[in-house]
């Protein structure tokens, strides 16, 4: 009988970092502690982002029920739908978010399981949206139906490329996708500026000196099912993501495709052992995310923006969140939808639906607690050890299973 | 190898690959792209420079992984310059062109690349170390509110550049724990930081100056004056009023390249990032090093940011103040090979670009506006093109775990 | 040379892995100026002893004493200072420093206090180095010398740091014979100088050449400590595999019928361009177990992947069921009919993430009855995962268990049942019994001999000799890269052992 290497600790770093993806990794943990772990996650979050509004004298809890009641969560008590209810509205607004953080949320939880860190769904988010602006402006004799399917499909397609240059660059020569995701974020955004900005090319034709970009033609602007369109109402694209959420799942879990990505994201060597085909998988892999945020911001384009400002462009942030939001979800569709809602809720919970002067706590703290709350939980899912370390204790607490036996 | 760099040995276009043939292709070129634009050939739209030049600067990227780099990074310098020049004369006549290639164009540069020089040392040191730090961004900022702060509040500079720097080594020495200790994902990790600070800073930027402003009068970062230099015509304006920071950032540029390759720290720090278990078992503290290294680096790149609100920012604050400086850095730190010069050079070239940007306005806002898009492009093209030549430290990214 | 002065003793040594025993009651003592040689197969303990004396493991039981002195090592730091040097099989170097720079890594000449001593640092170096005898250029890069001089930088490493007893840890199994014997010169000169070596080895020849006492492991256990006077290669082999036998396989005589894989004068290189296998040749039928017996790093492993399309061959040709299969990937081989259950099940045989179903789809994910048209259709794939969990006996869960919190031999039983169930013509079983118990193991013989009695061909690869010498028909012996046994029907041990570890170079052609 020999030793089993495996019980070895290993010799070195190379070996250790070979013995798991980091979607191996935070699959481990999902096991870990199912569901508990990613809710003790947000709650220490708000738990520390609530000490900081302790300690510079503000009350934490009035502050998190003003937010709750901002976002529109207290409809839940009186439910409605007409919204001149505030509740109803704010509801309405959350959801709205909600539907581009589930997009952009998908976006890097896809990625994640082919085992790559997509950091550019904000890049990915922009041009989807700058390609629904040009086509949306520049076809308005279309039908509405084609022009909205045009506008959409072609902005998730760009998307998708702009993502796929990521990936190519990963399969074709090893480039770290981190990197070239964060550089093609800042191409992405200062192509935004030039576009939109004085002499751009979609920069408002009736009016030249604002650095803000056409409105897009009524056929390309997608109906509005709750409120009124000319207060931002939700719109049909909420149905979308929701489908995408399906989608992603189906993808995932009932195609060959999914089947290939999921095998490369957590063991490419056993994957092309089975042989798949590795390179091709990370093309596609991160070409799709690049659909998913490619569609949100085709989505936020043509449902409630319909323009778009130089000024709006540093200001936005629904790519990044979406890495707050598949972490915490887990990677999978529904923790996507749980954490996009939370996210969701924040995001306008913590700006417009917060009234400056009647809440206890200003609108421009709060939605800088959305920032600091975010960050604490994407720095509680990175640590593989202090999830481990619950997962452990709590093993401690149980009857040993019965070990297998051969 | 992989399969592409296996195509690439093809006997067939070995005399292309040459360097020395790539590289001297690529300055002519970054000519070239330059007269395209004026007479006699006088093509009408700008995308032939541009597109000329990147060939130029994508041929001397590949001259210098070939290992000829004063050549290739010439070729590089040739082929931005060339764009710009050549982007230049389709706009305008001479005139125009005097009042964008002078002197405070150079002290410009140095302005704009301080915070640039500041971040990439920060990485380098980090991921000599053998961890990655992407949250550099994050700690810039932090750099750049709390220097202010404590700018305004301390009634001194110094005291502003002294909290500033501790309030990013204080981010870094968090991120370190979950980093080293938890061994979390590193980029994971890092992401996080760039988000806390911008939660951070924004939050208290609003509870301690309402959002909007810093109260005047706050003592800022001085600039040295040289006498014998300030009044002659061309070095006058260049360098003789250039921020103390600038001056800094110079001699931060020696003083790691002698800490990094010419001491035994440094050979330290440099074993800790491509092999810590050989460190460790000749006795090296892995970990020691690199919670120092992490917290130099954070102390470094919230100097940067000090400077940024302190010093050229003369003691504002705004939301998000360092839009992006520190995913610049780090790409001036990947630019320039994890070498303190290396890192220097790219960040004066992302610093020009910057510069030159700024003054393209004075013919079309709008290609200058697309001009700050070029240190991402060409660092997408470097990371590209250099797989397997230059190449980060080997462990840089990864969790060590002790025996 | 060897004086009876003792620097080292370890006494009752003990430790104890889950579930294993790697060190029991282990004593050994180094004298003086003497080359300590310690033999053992893959697991007999080798390694786990040393990695006590370098302070890398603690022992459950038992004494350390150096110079009389009892010693207790927390670290490798306490064993250097304590003056061990350890040289590695894989080697502690930073390729992109220079070779003065690793060797004073961590104890660095400074000018100044300040200032690395870069002369200094290479002027200390060359003066160890023409000490021994150990010629390498102190300002070379790591990354541009020879694998030898690497060796004899991790030997001038120990030295500059005072080690008085060195472990070379199977230090010839990266070297060229010419490599091998400089090495065996700087051993002597080291022996001159009065250190004490401890060699780690597998081969027979080198063993009997360099130590002057040999200590024979197994399973463990210390068997005897013996003079090289008077040990001869089949004494020591003999102490090294011992006698019993502890499985044995109740199986029909071999039918062999027509010849399914046929390896023709194959090269392959591994990971480095270094030639693992050369020119290697062989048939395997219908209906016979062709087993390949060989000390770990001869070669298997490439071998294996280069027949299973994983890896490139350099030449050669490969032919399934008299076909020649030109273009060979992954995908390739498995289309034609080779069923593979790898050395490595964790890292390569399975996706521990993956449910059990999935595991067994991983093959045939993308083709009916699994999927038609890109769609996938779990119900049959679990349909089927039912079917082979009880065909295959697999225990610890059903189809949508996850294959990472099964047992090693119930996922063992998973890879074997995917890949016999494809039906293949052909099925390489590299190393299936590795880390497995008693069981486990039984099933998976008694499964091979079946599946070569369907009339398969069954190409088997293990770094047991027991196991090898129970299931196959014809024995083939590979030996750095060659083969160089080739037995049908009975053969002793004594036999295949010596050609294994290289004492009688190409026995047979």
């Amino acid at each position: 009988m020999t030793i089993d290497p495996q019980n070895v600790a290993p010799e070195t770093p190379e070996e250790a970092a070979h013995t798991g993806t980091l979607i191996a990794s935070i699959a481990l943990k999902q096991r870990a502690g199912g569901i508990v772990v990613p809710v003790l996650t947000a709650l220490l979050a708000f738990l520390i982002g609530g000490l900081v509004v302790l300690a510079t004298g503000h009350n934490p809890i009035s502050a998190y029920n003003d937010i709750f009641d901002g976002a529109g969560l207290n409809w839940i008590f009186h439910p409605t739908t007409n919204v001149v209810n505030t509740a109803a509205y704010n509801l309405s607004q959350t959801l709205l978010q909600t539907t581009t953080l589930i997009l952009t949320g998908l976006a890097v939880a896809f990625a994640f399981r082919c085992g790559m860190f997509n950091i550019g769904g904000q890049g990915q988010y922009f041009i989807g949206l700058y390609v629904a602006n040009w086509l949306g402006h520049d076809f308005p004799g279309m039908s509405p139906f084609p022009h909205i399917v045009l506008c959409i499909g072609a902005a998730t397609l760009a998307g998708a490329a702009w993502a796929g240059i990521a990936g190519f660059l990963k399969a074709a020569v090893g480039a770290h996708e981190v990197i070239s995701t964060i550089m093609l974020n800042w191409i992405a955004i200062w192509i935004g500026e030039w576009l939109f900005g004085d002499g751009g090319p979609l920069q408002n034709h009736a009016n030249a000196t604002a650095p803000i970009s056409n409105d897009i033609a009524t056929s390309a602007q997608l109906p509005v099912f709750w409120g009124q369109q000319q207060l931002q109402g939700l719109h049909i694209g909420f149905f979308i993501a929701l489908v995408a959420l399906v989608v992603f799942y189906l993808i995932l879990n009932r195609t060959t495709l999914g089947y290939e990505v999921r095998a490369v994201g957590f063991n490419p060597e056993a994957a092309a052992y089975g042989g798949i085909n590795v390179k091709k998988n990370l093309v596609a892999a991160m070409a799709i995310s690049g659909a998913f945020a490619g569609l949100a911001g085709a989505l936020d384009m043509v449902g409630y923006l319909y323009h778009y400002g130089q000024s709006d462009i540093p200001v936005s942030a629904v790519g990044f969140l979406g890495i707050a939001v598949a972490l915490l979800g887990r990677n999978t569709a529904v923790g996507v939808g749980i954490g996009a809602l939370l996210f969701g809720a924040l995001l306008f919970g913590t700006t417009h639906g917060l009234q400056a002067g009647a809440s206890s706590i200003d609108p421009s703290l709060a939605s800088n607690l959305t920032y600091i709350i975010q960050g604490l939980i994407v720095l509680f899912v990175g640590a593989d050890v202090l999830i481990l370390y619950i997962w452990n204790t709590r093993k401690k607490l149980r009857i040993r299973p019965k070990a297998a036996t051969a | 190898m992989t399969e592409w760099a296996q195509r690439l040995d093809n006997p067939l276009s070995a005399r292309l690959r040459d360097p020395m043939a790539t590289g001297y292709t690529g300055l002519l070129l970054g000519a070239f792209a330059a007269f395209l634009a004026i007479p006699p050939i006088e093509a009408r739209s700008k995308t032939w420079p541009i597109l000329v030049g990147i060939v130029a600067a994508a041929l001397g990227i590949w001259t210098v992984t070939r290992g000829r780099k004063r050549l290739g990074y010439g070729a590089v310098a040739a082929g931005v310059i060339g764009i710009a020049l050549g982007i230049l004369a389709t706009y305008s006549g001479e005139t125009n062109l005097n009042a964008v290639f002078d002197a405070t164009l150079i002290a410009q540069m140095f302005a704009f690349s301080t915070p640039l020089v500041f971040g990439a040392i920060a990485g380098m040191f980090s991921e000599r170390s053998g961890v990655v730090n992407i949250g550099l961004e994050g700690m810039m900022l932090m750099g750049a509110f709390w220097g202010v702060y404590g700018a305004d509040t301390g009634g001194s500079w110094i005291v502003g550049l002294v909290v500033g720097m501790a309030s990013g080594g204080l981010l870094a020495l968090v991120y370190a724990y979950f980093a080293i200790h938890l061994r979390a994902d590193q980029i994971v990790g890092g992401t996080a930081v760039n988000f806390l600070a911008l939660g951070i800073t924004g939050y208290f930027f609003f509870q301690l100056y309402h959002g909007n402003y810093v109260s005047s009068g706050v003592s800022t970062i001085p600039n040295i004056n040289i006498p014998w230099i300030k009044h002659t015509h061309f070095l006058g304006p260049a360098i003789g009023h250039l921020n103390l920071m600038v001056w800094a950032g110079f001699v931060l540029v020696i003083v790691s390249y002698i800490v990094v390759f010419k001491t035994p720290i440094g050979l330290r720090i440099r074993a800790c990032g491509e092999h810590p278990r050989a460190a460790d078992t000749v006795g090296i503290n892995v970990y020691l090093v690199r919670y120092g290294c992490v917290v130099l680096s954070g102390l470094l790149a919230a100097a940067g940011g000090v400077y940024l609100s302190d010093g050229f920012g003369g003691g504002t604050f705004n939301d998000n103040m360092t839009e992006g400086r520190g995913f610049i850095a780090l790409a001036a730190m990947i630019f320039g090979n994890w070498r303190p010069f290396g890192a220097f050079s790219a960040a004066l070239l992302f610093g020009f670009s910057s510069a030159l940007a700024l003054k393209l306005q004075i013919y079309s806002a709008s290609a200058a506006t697309l001009f700050n898009a070029l240190p991402y492009v060409l660092t997408l093209i470097a990371v590209a093109g250099v797989i397997g030549r230059t190449v980060p430290p080997a462990a840089d990214g990864k969790p060590y775990r002790k025996q | 040379m060897a004086t009876e002065e003792l620097v080292l003793e370890m006494r009752g040594v003990r430790k104890e892995f889950p579930g294993i025993v790697a060190n029991d009651d282990v004593s050994l003592d180094v004298r003086r100026g003497e080359v300590h040689a310690l033999l053992g197969e893959n697991g007999a303990g080798k390694s786990t002893l040393m990695n006590i004396l370098y302070g890398l493991y603690k022992a459950d039981a038992g004494e350390i004493r150096l110079s009389g002195k009892p010693v207790v090592f927390n670290s490798a730091r306490d064993a250097i200072e304590a003056g061990i040097g350890m040289v590695h099989q894989h080697f502690m170097l930073i390729p992109v420093m220079t070779v003065a720079e690793n060797i004073v890594l961590g104890m660095e000449p400074s000018r100044d206090g300040i200032f690395l001593d870069e002369s200094g640092a290479e002027a200390r170096v060359k003066e160890i180095s023409e000490q021994f005898g150990l010629l390498v250029d102190p300002s070379a890069l790591v990354s541009d010398i020879t694998v030898g001089q690497e060796q004899r930088v991790e030997i001038l490493k120990a030295l500059y740091r005072g080690a008085d007893l060195l472990i070379l840890d199977e230090p010839t199994a990266v070297l060229t014979p010419q490599e091998a014997g400089e090495l065996f010169e700087i051993i002597r000169s080291l022996k001159a100088d009065g250190k004490s070596i401890i060699f780690i080895s597998h081969k027979l020849n080198e063993v009997l050449e360099i130590a002057d006492r040999i200590t024979v492991l197994r399973r463990g256990k210390k068997i005897e400590t013996v003079l090289r006077q008077g040990a001869t290669e089949e004494s020591l082999a003999r102490a090294m595999v011992g006698r019993e036998v502890l499985l044995r396989v109740e199986k029909a005589p071999a039918q062999p019928g027509d010849v399914l894989l046929s390896v023709k004068d194959l090269h392959v290189l591994d990971e480095r361009g270094i030639p693992k296998v050369r020119g290697v040749s062989f048939d395997v039928r219908a209906g016979e177990i062709v087993g390949i017996a060989g000390v770990d790093g001869n070669g298997q492993t490439e071998l294996i992947d280069a027949i299973t399309g994983l890896r490139k061959a350099e030449s050669g040709s490969i032919a399934v069921a008299g076909v020649e299969v030109t273009d060979p990937s992954a995908r390739r081989m498995l289309d034609v009919g080779v069923g593979h259950i790898p050395e490595d099940r964790q890292r390569r045989g399975l996706v521990l993430e993956f449910s059990i179903s999935e595991n067994i789809a991983l093959h045939d994910y993308a083709i009916p009855p699994d999927a038609k048209w890109g769609w996938l259709f779990p119900a049959r794939m679990i349909d089927r995962a039912r079917r082979l969990i009880s065909e295959f006996d697999v225990r610890g869960g059903g189809p949508l268990t996850r294959a990472g919190g099964l047992s090693g031999g119930n996922q063992q039983k998973v890879v074997a049942a995917r890949e016999i169930a494809r039906d293949p013509k052909v099925l390489i079983a590299a190393q299936p019994t590795r880390g497995l118990d008693v069981g486990a193991i039984e099933y998976l013989h008694r499964r091979i001999v079946a599946e070569r009695d369907e009339g398969r061909a069954v190409l088997l690869v293990s770094l047991e000799l027991d196991e090898i010498l129970s299931l196959s028909d014809r024995t083939l012996v590979i030996y750095e890269g060659e083969i160089v046994g080739d037995h049908t029907g009975e053969v002793s041990e004594e036999q295949i052992g010596l050609e294994m570890l290289g004492g009688r170079e190409k026995a047979v052609a």
